[in-house]
């Protein structure tokens, strides 16, 4: 209604020459908001006509030839609406009020806008304010413990982008990112864009209000809107910036060398002792245990460095009578915690600019540049730290044919490896170079005046990835020895995007309202993936040889690959949306897609509906105070996943090269299965309501939703072929509540405070899978994952313990063990005992189940807000539960037993009767009776996390000499503090899978913000 | 009105150019980067050998583990000691683990291969039906170079599952409902096959093949025929079989038993079949590796700096071991085996060995230093490659080394043990093939010989090869000999499991239906 008024005020301006004069006065004077600042842009109208004006820069507004008996009504987005009788003033000042209840506030949806008070779907809306709080490169960061329903696994990786998650896990396929619609343009990653130039990020949770994207929505939809200046207003040149230091948290503590001594001898092997004694040998005993070898390395502490974080933003945003603009640039830089070079760092540069060209017609343009380069940590050094045995120094000054460093090499002690992480760290060179480009332009024009509007879109995005991961040359001694080589990727992108869309708003009767808006949309999405590897490099110690050129030619032979990539799509949508009175409202989108990915069915149909009654605006509700806004809606909706492997659709040709006489013959070969894929379809029902009492201080919204995605795509196991095939074989269902809870108030008009939580409750299981064995394994062999019907998709899969054999009494008395040792097996007091599920006295293949998801079944988050003067405090917590992380640093004991260990498992073990009724002995670890994939080795992944705690005090220019601007500064804690029982240092995994995760540092940062 | 039929005529024609323009169909047809298989030119009858070509690349890429599990329960070998890969250990005791990944794939890439072969017959009859008259025939031959190739793989999974799929197809639904043949059926599927392959395969020695040097020809078939028949215990089609190879007389053994495993024997007029191996030469260029870590020691001062070492999990059995020392083998012992100082004084504690031969010691012949390692005694000398025979700068175990599948002193122990097991020769008698092979191994002629003798002599001569030992032994149900080092050998042990995923994903074999 608001945009209407504004659009008859415009129209009214244009054609003023046609109205009659009357006989009247002229009024004038200034609008401000609640905290005393001129308001420009606001509207005031003379009620019942479409007489009205905009104040301008200054708050001002001159209306002329007004009744002296009307009544104004001023407007301003966010704020209340005043309706203000003349009395035959001339001066009316006035002070708009900020409008808690917000029932104007208006929601991006997909290609338009909808008042939120009408949505019948589930949107979330972060804005500007909280994005910022977050010291982060990539904006959804920011999200984490925000929105109800979304799940956000945070990286720790410089550069590196998180994982979300909306409404649980939808494909098997591990492509889930999402969509981001940037400015109309499509992305799977929003990693190019600065946080501060976000205006808002609308979180599209159900498939009624994310189906007007079709095939590109299945896992969810985050429209972006950056920011824009705003016509009429000065230009407001705005400084942001903050500088701080990042730190590891919760550093696993691992076995020291007397501990990993004591485990080494308890262990019974005869090699590993015989180590410890080399180590004795090389290094020297240790003065104050002289069985133990007088070296006790820190790895984690060794590899692990504290990083700066940094971040300067300059914009400019203002307009004038019939241009607005918003320009700006940015630089971002991040170290990595790991000690090499792992680093990030980003420079931005965007413009946005809407002008009215004619009366009838606007046009924009909005650019983004970004250019960033990462140096990407070498991950293998977490899980060699991990493993590395503390009587192990990093240098060694014996190893006398290392080189270029003399590193320690674990094969010196007899160990089978070299174990140090060092070499990875110090002779790898991993940079990727990220330059992106979002261009789009448009149009747009009134058809029918404030009626029908016809816009049209184009949208560019390119990206040129350059990665270079270079091996530098080294020797470990041992015959350890590496030849340089330099691997190169050239990965670019070129999307292209074409949008028509003509939207027709009109209100019939007073009180029927409706809005129809039908399109058209072309994609064009082009890759090149070109890589080559060469090896031993011509002048490999100078970064200047860094290139293939320099490489021996021999070396690319069958090391050049191109692969190039095109698809297309084809959408028509519609959407209607309509309400009466405000009272009821009915909504519905549809949108056909044809996408080239596909060989068997191109063409999708992806329908959706919903309703609302807003009850509060029953007549009968007139008298009921206590709701100041009560909703219920409803919502079913479908949604297509087109973000899975294009279908191959015939059987494809590979070119091998196999040796014949000492000669390369090259030949061809060919598969026997092929993949016939459409995309997967989601359905989902959502139920929710919206309620808005105590004086709109609180505000409570709940969902219910079920989501299935049918035609789940699988990969489906072909026995005797041996091939895994995608196919469309399944149903995946994600159910849950959301609850998001918000209270503020003012207790003075100095002190304000808001309370904030939201609970999301998420149920994953497949419901059907159409594979010969009923399910769809994953992982490894040793540490298998299975899909089955009705659990979690990803499941551990593995066998329960119930206790540890204490004495070989326990060990005589139990059938099981007995049927054991009498096929061969070898059990003893420490090992494990197993649950016999299939009670048929052996632990067989059958005893196996479900141990537990990586995926939260519980997660919740929260915020508090205080305000008192110039000062701000506000502080954001978040935590998960119900989520199993599988501890592989561990596991990994069945590939190489004699490694380090931490400190938990040391101590823990069993080592003796009574020691450990969990916790398998030094010579259990080893054997394969215990090794086996069991909840020993699949732990709680629940955390609390202190998410962000930010203090802020604005320095107002008025109070200082002279004509200076506002200052806020801020001190920012960003997950401070995060309590969790798992064995690692990072209980977010996104996978599940523990062997490497990079640590996720806290941030200590202070900023200054400066506007002019 | 007028203005509403403008208005209707400017909307109308909006939409209408909005779907005209944005259609291009014919671009959703296509799939950039992808080469169809319908797509190759098979007119070009010339590049039929290409699909060929592929076949030796799908059968030679094997996997690590599949030699190893084919072998490592036979009492010539053992797994080394314990550590990783328990079960792999536990499998050399005859504790099988249905669940253990190594049964599963070896059953998956044997199978996987069977069907991709399949495929590759499929190919180059799509090229036989563009063919003219002798490109016809050749595409005869190379379908049964292909046939030959994939019964080979058929033989394994018999040898090792006993009953086992039967598959000729790329899309084997209807051959897995059928269900499994038995041992004696698929033995008996091989020999028809063969027949089916030998009329049409060159008659040349593998070597003396210039189009695909050491290709398939008919003896390999022969060779695989005779295998099918002993496994059969048709003693007179074995015998048989060794004898159209051996009255070929093509092949001979090479002189240097030793040389026979490492670069001068490759591809020598022994050979029979045989996976080949390189990096041409070169230390840069793209290498076509076997992964022969698992049989290399853990530890070693390699004569050429920076060779690697292996994984230690393929250890000669000191029964092995002893049984040769008793025999007074020499060069056949000392090819077979990689001494460390360890083993030697584990060897030494038995007062029976308390002095051995000069070449007992930790250095090999080419200089290579065997050092003492945690996991293992002894490791493998038939798939150990000497470090100076290494192209420069390549230090991968083994690398770039030909493995041997059949050869021809396999072929004449065959043709001995069937004659001695009463079936009739035609040509050389059996005495006269055992002293062939033992005069190349530097042992003295022996006359009259029993079949015991032939199964030692086997024994000799080709442990370490295959698991040519075990199935030898459970085809003779002598499970004395498998019942050494404090295992115990039953009948049951015979097979291994089928792995716990195929019965899953098979009803027919045998598991139930996945839906109880």
């Amino acid at each position: 209604m608001k945009i209407k008024s504004k659009l008859l005020l415009i129209s009214f301006l244009l054609f003023q020459a046609v109205l009659l004069a009357q006989d009247n006065i002229t009024i004038s004077g200034t609008v401000m908001d609640d905290q005393g600042q001129p308001l420009p842009g606001a509207s005031i109208v003379l009620q019942g006509t479409t007489t009205g004006i905009q104040t301008d820069f200054d708050g001002n507004y001159r209306l002329e030839n007004i009744p002296g008996n009307g009544t104004l009504v001023f407007s301003y987005v966010g704020f209340t609406t005043q309706m203000v009788p003349i009395n035959n003033r001339t001066t009316i000042d006035l002070t708009m009020q900020e409008d808690t209840q917000n029932l104007d506030e208006v929601v991006v949806v997909g290609y338009g806008t909808q008042k939120k008070a009408d949505l019948t779907g589930s949107i979330a809306t972060v804005d500007a304010e909280q994005i910022e709080k977050t010291p982060s490169a990539n904006p959804v960061q920011s999200l984490q413990g925000k929105v109800a329903g979304v799940q956000i696994v945070s990286p720790g990786s410089p550069g590196a982008s998180p994982t979300v998650r909306i409404r649980g896990l939808g494909t098997y396929s591990n492509a889930t990112s999402l969509l981001y619609v940037v400015d109309g343009m499509f992305y799977s990653n929003i990693d190019f864009l600065n946080p501060n130039d976000i205006k808002s990020m609308n979180v599209l949770k159900d498939a009624s209000s994310s189906a007007i994207y079709g095939v590109r929505a299945a896992n969810g939809v985050i429209i972006i809107e950056t920011k824009s200046g705003g016509k009429n207003r000065k230009p407001t040149i705005e400084y942001n910036g903050y500088t701080g230091i990042q730190r590891a948290q919760n550093v696993l503590q691992m076995a020291n060398a007397e501990q990993f001594v004591t485990m080494a001898v308890e262990s019974g092997s005869e090699a590993d002792v015989q180590f410890i004694l080399n180590a004795m040998q090389r290094y020297g005993r240790s003065r104050i245990n002289p069985n133990v070898p007088d070296v006790n390395t820190d790895w984690y502490d060794e590899i692990i460095r504290d990083g700066l974080i940094q971040n300067h933003s300059i914009s400019v945003t203002g307009g004038t009578d019939n241009v607005s603009y918003s320009l700006g640039t940015n630089y971002f830089s991040q170290e990595g915690l790991l000690d090499m070079k792992n680093e990030y760092e980003r420079f931005n540069i965007r413009s946005k600019l809407d002008v009215d060209v004619l009366d009838n017609l606007k046009m924009g343009v909005n650019t983004v540049f970004s250019n960033a380069t990462q140096q990407t940590p070498e991950n293998s050094a977490w899980f060699k730290a991990y493993f590395a045995v503390p009587i192990l120094p990093v240098f060694d000054d014996m190893n006398t044919e290392a080189t270029p460093t003399r590193y320690a090499n674990a094969q010196a002690l007899g160990y089978r490896g070299t174990q140090n992480p060092f070499p990875d760290m110090d002779y790898n060179d991993n940079r990727l170079k990220i330059r992106k480009l979002l261009a789009n332009i448009y149009l747009e024009t009134d058809l029918i005046k404030d009626k029908l509007t016809f816009k049209t879109t184009y949208n560019i995005d390119f990206s040129a990835l350059e990665e270079r991961y270079v091996n530098l040359p080294y020797n470990m001694g041992f015959g350890d020895q590496r030849i340089s080589d330099i691997n190169r990727k050239q990965n670019n992108y070129y999307n292209q995007i074409w949008d028509n869309v003509l939207t027709y708003s009109d209100t019939y009767a007073e009180d029927h309202n409706v809005t129809v808006m039908a399109g058209t949309s072309f994609r064009d999405e082009a890759s090149n993936r070109f890589e080559a590897t060469g090896s031993d490099i011509a002048g490999i110690n100078y970064e200047t040889s860094w290139y293939l050129d320099f490489a021996d030619p021999l070396s690319f032979n069958n090391n050049v690959e191109e692969e190039n990539k095109r698809i297309y799509g084809q959408s028509y949508f519609g959407r209607v949306s309509y309400n009466f009175k405000n009272r009821y409202l009915l909504y519905g989108t549809f949108r056909a897609d044809r996408s080239s990915k596909f060989t068997k069915e191109q063409w999708g149909y992806f329908p959706s509906v919903g309703a609302g009654w807003v009850i509060s605006q029953e007549p009968f509700m007139e008298n009921v105070g206590f709701f100041d806004f009560l909703k219920l809606r409803a919502a079913w909706g479908r949604l297509g996943n087109d973000n899975v492997p294009a279908s191959a659709g015939a059987n494809t040709i590979e070119n091998e090269t196999v040796d014949l006489g000492d000669t390369p013959n090259t030949g061809v070969t060919a598969t026997s299965t092929y993949t016939d894929l459409t995309w997967e379809v989601v359905e989902e029902l959502d139920f929710g309501f919206n309620m808005n009492t105590f004086n709109n201080r609180l505000s409570l919204e709940a969902d219910y939703y079920i989501r299935d995605t049918e035609d789940a795509i699988m990969p489906v196991y072909i026995p005797i072929a041996d091939q895994t095939i995608s196919r469309n074989s399944g149903v995946i269902r994600n159910s849950g509540v959301e609850i998001a809870l918000n209270w503020s108030d003012e207790i003075t008009s100095d002190f304000t405070y808001t309370v904030g939580a939201n609970f999301t409750t998420v149920k994953n299981e497949a419901i059907e899978i159409e594979d010969e064995r009923g399910y769809i394994d994953s992982g490894s062999a040793e540490f298998r994952q299975r899909t089955m019907e009705g659990e979690p998709l990803y499941a551990f899969y593995g066998y329960e313990t119930t206790g540890v054999y204490q004495n070989q009494a326990q060990i005589d008395a139990d059938p099981v063990a007995q049927s054991a040792i009498a096929n061969g097996q070898n059990i003893q007091p420490g090992y494990l005992i197993f649950n016999d599920r299939d009670g048929d006295g052996a632990i067989t293949d059958q005893d196996r189940t479900v141990l537990g998801s990586f995926l939260p079944k519980f997660t919740y988050g929260g915020n508090l807000g205080l305000n008192y003067k110039d000062f701000g405090f506000s502080m954001n917590f978040y935590g998960q539960s119900g989520n199993k992380i599988l501890n592989r640093k561990r596991g990994e004991v069945i590939f190489t037993n004699d490694t380090n260990m931490d400190a938990d498992l040391a101590k823990n073990r069993w080592h003796g009767e009574g020691t450990s009724n969990s916790y398998p002995s030094s010579a259990g670890l080893r054997n394969s009776w215990n090794q086996r994939l069991s909840n020993f080795w699949v732990e709680d992944g629940d955390f609390f996390r202190i998410q962000n705690i930010q203090l802020a005090y604005t320095l107002r220019g008025d109070k200082l000499k002279g004509n200076m601007p506002d200052f806020k500064f801020t001190l920012t804690a960003e997950r401070p503090l995060t309590l969790f029982s798992y064995n690692g240092f990072n209980p977010e995994v996104s996978d599940g899978v523990d062997r490497q995760t990079y640590p996720v540092p806290a941030i200590y940062t202070i900023g200054v913000n400066v506007k002019l | 009105m007028k203005r509403n039929n403008n208005l209707l005529y400017k909307v109308v024609f909006l939409l209408i150019a909005m779907i005209a323009i944005q259609s291009c169909s014919d671009k959703f047809e296509e799939r950039e980067g992808q080469l169809n298989a319908d797509d190759l030119d098979y007119t070009a009858t010339e590049d039929m050998v290409q699909a060929l070509i592929g076949s030796y690349y799908v059968i030679a890429t094997r996997g690590w583990e599949e030699p190893l599990l084919l072998s490592v329960r036979g009492d010539d070998v053992n797994a080394g000691g314990l550590g990783d890969q328990q079960p792999f250990a536990d499998t050399d005791n005859f504790v099988y683990d249905q669940g253990y990944w190594m049964y599963n794939s070896l059953w998956n890439v044997h199978y996987g291969d069977i069907v991709e072969l399949n495929t590759q017959i499929e190919l180059i009859e799509n090229f036989k039906d563009f063919a003219d008259e002798s490109e016809k025939a050749t595409a005869d031959q190379y379908i049964a170079e292909i046939k030959v190739m994939r019964a080979w793989l058929h033989f394994n999974l018999a040898r090792v599952w006993n009953d086992v799929f039967i598959i000729e197809s790329t899309q084997p639904d209807a051959e897995i409902a059928n269900g499994t043949a038995t041992k004696q059926e698929m033995m008996q599927y091989i020999s028809d096959q063969m027949d089916e392959a030998i009329p049409v395969l060159p008659n040349l020695r593998p070597n003396e093949r210039t189009d695909i040097p050491g290709g398939v020809t008919r003896y390999t078939a022969f060779a695989l025929k005779a295998m099918a028949h002993m496994e059969m215990e048709d003693y007179q089609g074995m015998a048989d079989a060794c004898a159209a190879i051996i009255n070929s007389n093509k092949f001979s053994l090479y002189p240097d038993f030793y040389s026979l495993f490492k670069k001068p024997g490759e591809l020598s007029d022994e050979s029979l079949f045989e996976l080949q191996f390189s990096d041409y030469g070169s230390s840069t260029s793209d290498e076509f590796y076997h992964l022969y870590a698992p049989f290399g020691p853990q530890g070693w001062t390699p004569a050429r700096e920076n060779a690697s070492d292996g994984w230690g999990f393929y250890e000669p059995s000191m029964k092995f071991i002893k049984f040769m020392l008793d025999r007074d083998e020499a060069v056949r012992l000392e090819t077979s085996v990689l001494w460390t100082d360890r083993g030697i004084a584990e060897l030494q504690t038995d007062p029976n060995y308390a002095t051995l031969p000069a070449f007992v010691n930790n250095t090999t012949r080419d200089g290579d230093v065997i050092n003492d390692y945690a996991r293992a005694l002894f490791s493998s000398g038939k798939h150990y490659l000497p470090s100076v025979q290494l192209t420069d700068q390549r230090n991968d175990y083994g690398g770039g080394k030909n493995m041997i599948v059949i050869r021809y002193a396999e072929i004449l122990l065959m043709y001995a043990e069937a004659l001695t097991r009463g079936a009739s020769g035609s040509g050389m008698t059996a005495d006269q093939a055992v002293n062939l092979v033992r005069s190349r191994a530097g042992m003295p002629s022996i006359s009259g010989v029993s079949s015991d003798d032939v199964m030692d002599e086997k024994f000799a001569e080709l442990g370490m090869e295959w698991g040519i030992r075990y199935y030898d032994m459970i085809r003779l149900d002598d499970y004395s000999e498998l019942s050494y080092d404090g295992r115990t050998f039953t009948a049951d042990k015979e097979p291994l499991p089928y792995p716990q995923a195929q019965v899953d994903a098979l009803p027919t074999l045998g598991g139930g239906s996945s839906e109880d």
